[in-house]
């Protein structure tokens, strides 16, 4: 009985499997107009009216299907649409940083066609702000290495940046010319009257130009670096006709009159800066080093510039 | 097995695998699941072999193999012989292991997708079919095993309410008659 069994079954699958061989054999060997073929087609006559019937029947279950579908698929969909989405932003937020970078580095071109030959500029970005409500400070990525040394000019296509406090092998951190230890020969507009520009007590971001011959400024004027007015060795640290600001207003006092001056370089947004450095031997190079050498409370930019603002003022 | 339980066995598996090729067809060829279709008909093939034996399986596997080729309009005898042998190795599990573990199901609907799908795509390789083994055609054997993975469980239900009764020998019912009719598995009662 089991040997009849097991016979029976080999026996079902060997036919079955030799009849697929050979309909598999038949219907590969033969053309398409073919008798298999010929089958095919008819049973595809027969069956179509069944099938559209049960396509039709079906519709409603396909749909349903297919809105899980669509539904899974409009959620991968949207998944990826943000991950573009986010990509683009990046690559626009590249873009426009690009934009302003070259813009300042165009600025910075035009500044150095302006005439600042003595000096050698070394590009540089600024790696870390001073994020306190003072802004006083940056940090730059070049220092020693590129030549820059203490008390460089620091400026960028707006104008006058501040200057290089300290330096390290590579990097510097520059004071800007809102910091309090900062003092800047400077003078209004073409006129020839001199005054020290310092940061204006009790107003962040505003600086004081002072000391200037009455009716000299009006609102509006622009402020530029004087340079070196004094005599040697009270010269400036930093080269003439450099932008500053702008006059926003003018206090009368006595016989001297003192202006409100607005920075025309945002300080709040540096990303590439200039620092004039100065050749070994160059006059500016000696300025520098006369400066950094000036005993403690006098080295800073201010105790330098108000001694050449003195020389010329009184 | 009488003649007339047969006959109502037969009856019913034809009638189900004909609206499981339809709707194979007609519905789930048209909804693709993680960029893949379901296989149902290869699903039925292997549970009628895993509830009807090694020679219904290799019957039902043929049949549906040779109605899906002839409705589809693709090689006579291809999907005959890949299913032939998917029922009937199906069947030969029950025969000879008779699994009743939850999970069968679903582990032998992954085999018999694989089977069915590799079997398959050797096939059409075989006959010359200009189509590049890639890494693709990997992702989609390996996808379409999952994806009837997950709807084994379903189809084994809906296979199994189908038959009920008419099943030749239902491994629940050979165990409780075992169980009341031997004594169970106790050493001192000869069977």
């Amino acid at each position: 009985m089991y040997d009849k069994t097991v016979r029976r079954r080999r026996a079902v699958l060997a036919l079955l499997v030799v009849l697929s061989l050979l309909l598999l054999t038949a219907y590969f060997g033969e053309s398409p107009s073919g008798r298999l073929h010929a089958v095919q087609r008819d049973f595809l006559t027969v069956v179509s009216p069944i099938q559209d019937g049960a396509n039709k029947a079906l519709k409603p279950v396909r749909d349903l299907f297919s809105w899980f579908g669509n539904t899974l698929h409009a959620k991968s969909q949207l998944a990826q649409s943000l991950k573009q989405t986010e990509k683009l932003r990046r690559e626009l937020v590249a873009a426009q940083a690009e934009k302003r970078t070259n813009h300042q580095l165009i600025a910075l071109f035009h500044l150095d066609q302006l005439g600042v030959g003595d000096y050698h500029p070394v590009t540089a970005e600024v790696v870390w702000k001073d994020p306190n409500l003072w802004y006083s400070t940056v940090t730059i990525d070049k220092g020693e290495s590129a030549g820059v040394q203490v008390n460089d000019p620091v400026i960028n296509g707006e104008g006058l940046i501040g200057k290089v406090a300290q330096v390290a092998s590579d990097g510097a951190l520059v004071d800007l010319i809102t910091d309090s230890s900062m003092g800047v020969s400077a003078r209004v507009g073409t006129s020839d009257a001199t005054g020290l520009l310092q940061p204006k007590v009790g107003e962040p971001g505003a600086l004081l130009l002072q000391y200037l011959p009455a009716n000299q400024a009006n609102v509006g004027d622009y402020v530029v670096t004087s340079g070196t007015v004094a005599p040697p060795p009270y010269e400036s640290l930093y080269p003439p006709g450099l932008l500053i600001g702008q006059v926003t207003s003018v206090n009368e006092e006595s016989a001297y009159e003192s202006v409100t001056v607005h920075p025309s370089a945002n300080l709040h947004d540096l990303d590439i800066v200039q620092v004039l450095t100065a050749g070994a031997g160059t006059k500016p190079s000696n300025l520098s080093r006369l400066a950094a050498s000036l005993p403690a409370g006098q080295a800073s930019g201010a105790a330098g510039e108000q001694l050449a603002s003195t020389q010329v003022g009184g | 097995m009488t003649g007339a339980a047969s006959g109502s066995l037969a009856l019913r598996v034809a009638a189900f695998a004909l609206l499981v090729v339809f709707f194979q067809i007609g519905v789930v060829s048209e909804v693709p699941v993680f960029g893949v279709n379901a296989d149902v008909s290869a699903l039925l093939v292997a549970f009628i072999g895993l509830m009807c034996g090694s020679t219904a399986g290799a019957a039902c596997g043929f049949a549906v193999g040779l109605l899906i080729d002839l409705a589809l309009l693709q090689t006579l005898g291809l999907t005959s012989l890949v299913f032939t042998l998917v029922g009937y190795w199906c069947g030969r599990l029950r025969e000879l292991r008779d699994p009743q573990a939850a999970l069968t199901p679903l582990l032998v609907g992954a085999g018999a997708s694989a089977v069915s799908l590799v079997g398959y795509s050797l096939m059409e390789f075989m006959l010359g079919v200009d189509a590049p083994v890639s890494f693709e055609l990997v992702r989609q054997i390996v996808l379409g095993v999952l994806v009837n993975a997950i709807v084994a469980l379903p189809m084994w239900a809906l296979t199994r309410r189908v038959l009920e009764g008419a099943l030749p020998d239902d491994p629940r019912r050979r165990r409780r008659r075992r169980s009341y009719t031997t004594g169970g598995l106790s050493p001192l009662i000869k069977p």
